[in-house]
């Protein structure tokens, strides 16, 4: 997609709502990246788990499938926070597709030839995974891939305000281009200690500030990095 | 890995040919073992300020959201961080990526219509000539290479040659992992390289606010933590962030540049 913004806008309509912002960024793959069906789940490190959406009832069965079999391409994206991309389920000689036996048989069944699995995480922070499936085989392509990428890291914040214990219920703006720099990761790490917070509710509470004070994420991500901004408690 | 085996941070003493052909033994070293990509980069990224005697380098790569992620930097000083990161918008390595091809800027004084913002930022920053070298697999460029210096034409065509061949190293390091007979093989690679570059961000926010020490000492202590105990630097990094380890198990020491 060589119009990456209109991807971007998008994908920031799907997320106003926070009520269905999953449902509406797995439905956005479906209508516009020539997938079948789509579906997320949550695993998270203290234990939230479980499907949060699905486009369609294959979509679902795959989802539910992984849980039950604690096998396939979403649960290795989980543990490897790599994306798994498995362009057909029948190819046996991929290595990968060998470690699924009863997923591959279960997938297969349901008319599921291609999967790609993408973790939801933000480095060391890990919310789950998207999974995108097609009834034919093939690659996603590079456009579709790259979009797709864009709708996961819209998806993982949407599960993080989920996943929060934290009050995040400020409407977000999915400011992707920042969302990624260096300084923002750095940032987070050092509010995670000023605040005495896990990691994912350091990342919101950096998003939420630069929102109340209107401003972009980069530049108060570079202000707590050169210590001209401390985040404490009593702010919170 | 035992403590007598150079490492290319040690390689400051000899000729440049027995530093350049030690380095390569190092990296060569490095890529048969189960190595850490960042790590295997932060190494590179040392060894082209060595053997090129260049001020500043920088390895970007292709986020395949349409972004360059910077994944190693020669330094953490943030006005570098900036640079490469303006380069999102225009500047020579996004030419480099976007055209597959080395791009070089003698003087970038004279390059200033070509890149209007990024050149008075480069300039300011102290910088006057710069070469970007592609990240090449086949036909397609995962990113590039960025060397940076004080001097005008700096880089002689011998030189560039040899950067070329650390950029080949580099792709090599990134997608020469499991699964490389896997056609999805460079899109999983990439992400696992970006994404490992973002945990180490974050565990060095979590040392330098604990330790009250700069981005750069901090990166220094974990790289070390992990070399003297033989970890991989991203898994040191997840267990920093995750609070697996306590503060005082990663000697940090402020004198540490």
């Amino acid at each position: 997609m060589d119009d990456r913004d209109r991807w971007a806008a998008l994908l920031a309509e799907a997320t106003a709502d926070t009520n269905t912002q999953c449902q509406r960024i797995c439905q956005l793959c479906v209508d516009l990246l020539e997938v079948s069906g789509g579906g997320i789940s949550m695993v998270t490190s203290t234990g939230n788990r479980g499907v949060v959406c699905a486009t369609d009832d294959v979509s679902a069965q795959i989802e539910a499938l992984q849980f039950s079999l604690g096998e396939g391409p979403c649960v290795d994206a989980v543990t490897s926070g790599v994306p798994v991309l498995i362009p057909d389920l029948r190819q046996h000689g991929d290595v990968a597709v060998e470690r699924w036996p009863a997923f591959m048989e279960a997938a297969s069944a349901a008319g599921v030839q291609a999967v790609f699995a993408l973790p939801l995480r933000i480095g060391a922070i890990n919310v789950g995974a998207m999974d995108l499936y097609r009834d034919r085989a093939g690659d996603l392509e590079a456009d579709h891939l790259s979009a797709a990428l864009m709708a996961a890291d819209a998806a993982a914040i949407a599960l993080l305000h989920l996943a929060s214990t934290a009050d995040s219920t400020f409407s977000d703006d999915l400011d992707t281009r920042s969302a990624y720099q260096l300084q923002v990761h750095q940032a987070t790490g050092m509010v995670q200690v000023q605040l005495g917070v896990r990691t994912e509710d350091a990342f919101l509470m950096l998003r939420a500030r630069a929102f109340a004070l209107g401003r972009p994420l980069l530049d108060v991500a570079i202000d707590v990095v050169e210590r001209r901004l401390r985040f404490t408690p009593e702010d919170q | 890995m035992t403590t007598e085996e150079p490492t290319t941070a040690s390689l400051v003493t000899g000729s440049r040919e027995q530093r350049l052909a030690e380095t390569f033994v190092v990296l060569a070293d490095t890529l048969v073992d189960d190595y850490d990509v960042v790590d295997l980069l932060d190494q590179l990224v040392t060894a082209c300020v060595d053997l090129l005697d260049v001020a500043a380098a920088g390895l970007l790569l292709d986020d395949q959201r349409g972004n360059l992620a910077v994944v190693a930097s020669s330094s953490e000083e943030s006005r570098l961080l900036e640079i490469f990161q303006l380069q999102n918008n225009e500047g020579p390595c996004l030419d480099c990526v976007r055209g597959g091809a080395a791009v070089l800027s003698g003087d970038l004084e004279l390059d200033e219509s070509r890149w209007p913002r990024f050149v008075p930022v480069a300039r300011l920053a102290g910088f006057r000539s710069v070469a970007a070298l592609p990240l090449r697999l086949r036909d397609q460029t995962i990113g590039g290479l960025n060397l940076f210096d004080s001097r005008v034409d700096r880089v002689t065509p011998d030189e560039r040659r040899l950067a070329q061949a650390l950029a080949d190293v580099a792709t090599i390091g990134i997608l020469q992992r499991r699964f490389a007979h896997r056609s999805t093989m460079v899109a999983e690679q990439l992400q696992h390289a970006l994404n490992s570059r973002v945990v180490i961000e974050q565990a060095k926010g979590v040392l330098a606010e604990r330790n009250g020490v700069t981005m750069e000492v901090a990166f220094i202590a974990l790289r070390r933590h992990a070399r003297n105990h033989n970890f991989k630097l991203t898994d040191v990094a997840k267990r920093v962030v995750r609070g697996d380890i306590g503060s005082d198990a990663i000697a940090v020491t402020p004198q540490d540049t």
